[in-house]
């Protein structure tokens, strides 16, 4: 089953053209990374997705919802970790999972909230306050937040950005359990987490979905060496 | 349950940041406690007039908070968190309202507790005069979700300290309009501030008769639109801040 269908979506401001025209569809379970330069549109297409912001034009339908008349229905079953950690400073971990607990009106809330410390052994930081944790517990914190409502597509934008490598690694191995269960649309600007994480990826270039594949047809089809070489020849158009 | 879900986060929030208790409760106080040891013959300073001034000026913080905790909300992209949720924007509002109740109503207490201590006889009026001053807070808290929404973190204070100022000099808190001339006179009425210590000041020292129709309409005119204004560009905020 398709968890997202894209077809001719476009989204201007004011006369400039933010996404061209995209046509996309995302299996069910499929972790699909989105890759690009600054300003390629990719933020743009996951605020449309994630129903934060409406299209120009174009069809979008989520888990067969469509994306403006189903809205209510959709943010039930969607969730988002955001690029800035999106977590409330003042409060502990637990609160802000408890909070956002709420906020989703879960109804086994604290067996959920358990689920989620186990999986990301949030057991230490637990009574922290979220502004006093290292960047990396914040986007663990962050991730686990998103997955409080049990979404069926979670959305993760740049989700390892100006973290270490350790940090970078372990958050991986997160994405790497969560993978198959749900469908992850993830967008980054690391050619090697876009590789080892995802089942394809779209590469965007200037409001344009230009290509989308596995890492291995990417390569084979732009016939460079490597998939960094590879996204630099789609997405420049062999400029470069 | 969203709303007080939220509320309960944004309350958490705001008395976790020491500084608000400082500048929200303490410093008024502070206010109160010193101006009744110095003997200045004005009758500003007597605590029956003194006491509902030091409570709108005690709301000015409350402005500075809204307007400090929205606008870190919008830099940290909580907001952005909440606005792929089912919550709606109006549960926003409420919230944020909300959560400034308590605060108040503690604000209000010490306030009364200290000018009790200070002298001030105790009345029912003043039960009435924590009610009334709950409607007059939604002013300040509509003024703070509206600079909370336009500016940024650090900015926010900056221009809630304005109407921190505003509320000491036009208030007539400290001292009466007419000192400094026609035009500000003028200025002290066409602001909300004056009439909101008057209709305090009114009700708390059961004198009625000092608050005319131009005070409510005032207090009125400026909290409905401030409240509706705040609303509205809050909405539009959430939309244009995930452009």
């Amino acid at each position: 089953m398709l968890a997202i269908e894209i077809n001719n979506l476009t989204k201007k401001f004011k006369e400039k053209k933010a996404i061209n025209s995209i046509n996309l569809t995302i299996d069910e379970g499929e972790l699909f990374a989105l890759l690009g330069t600054n300003g390629a549109g990719k933020t743009t297409t996951i605020k449309i997705l994630s129903t934060l912001i409406l299209p120009t034009s174009g069809k979008v339908k989520i888990a067969g919802l469509d994306i403006i008349k189903d809205r209510q229905e959709i943010k039930k079953i969607l969730n988002v970790s955001p690029q800035e950690t999106a977590i409330a400073p003042n409060l502990s971990v637990k609160e802000n999972l408890e909070f956002m607990a709420g906020v989703y009106q879960i109804k086994n809330k604290e067996k959920k909230i358990n689920e989620l410390i186990e999986m990301f052994k949030l057991e230490e930081v637990l009574k922290q306050k979220a502004k006093t944790l290292s960047g990396g517990w914040q986007r663990r914190v962050s991730i686990a937040i998103s997955l409080i409502n049990e979404p069926k597509i979670l959305f993760l934008d740049e989700p390892t950005l100006g973290l270490d490598v350790i940090a970078r690694k372990e958050l991986w191995n997160i994405i790497k359990k969560l993978k198959g269960k749900i469908t992850i649309i993830l967008t980054t600007h690391y050619m090697e987490e876009a590789e080892s994480l995802s089942d394809r990826i779209g590469i965007m270039s200037k409001g344009n979905l230009v290509d989308v594949g596995t890492s291995e047809e990417l390569i084979n089809k732009s016939g460079t060496k490597n998939f960094e070489d590879a996204f630099i020849k789609i997405a420049t158009g062999g400029e470069l | 349950m969203r709303t007080l879900n939220f509320a309960i986060r944004n309350f958490k929030e705001i008395i976790r940041d020491p500084l608000s208790i400082v500048f929200s409760i303490l410093l008024p106080m502070f206010l109160l406690f010193v101006f009744q040891q110095i003997n200045i013959p004005n009758e500003n300073y007597e605590l029956k007039n003194f006491t509902p001034g030091i409570i709108i000026f005690g709301f000015s913080f409350i402005t500075l908070f809204t307007a400090m905790l929205i606008s870190k909300d919008r830099t940290t992209s909580l907001l952005v968190r909440l606005g792929i949720s089912p919550m709606k924007p109006i549960e926003y509002i409420l919230g944020y309202i909300l959560s400034i109740i308590p605060i108040i109503l503690i604000q209000n207490l010490l306030f009364f507790i200290l000018a009790i201590i200070l002298g001030l006889s105790f009345s029912i009026n003043i039960v009435w005069s924590i009610l009334i001053s709950l409607l007059i807070a939604i002013l300040f808290i509509s003024i703070g979700i509206i600079i909370g929404s336009i500016f940024t973190e650090k900015s926010s204070s900056g221009i809630s300290s304005i109407i921190v100022q505003l509320v000491c000099f036009t208030s007539g808190m400290y001292f009466p309009k007419e000192l400094l001339g026609n035009t500000f006179s003028k200025i002290c009425e066409i602001l909300p501030f004056e009439s909101c210590v008057t209709i305090i000041k009114g009700i708390m020292n059961n004198n009625i008769e000092i608050i005319n129709t131009k005070n409510i309409i005032t207090f009125l005119i400026y909290s409905i639109i401030f409240l509706i204004i705040s609303v509205w560009i809050f909405k539009r905020k959430m939309i244009s801040d995930n452009k």
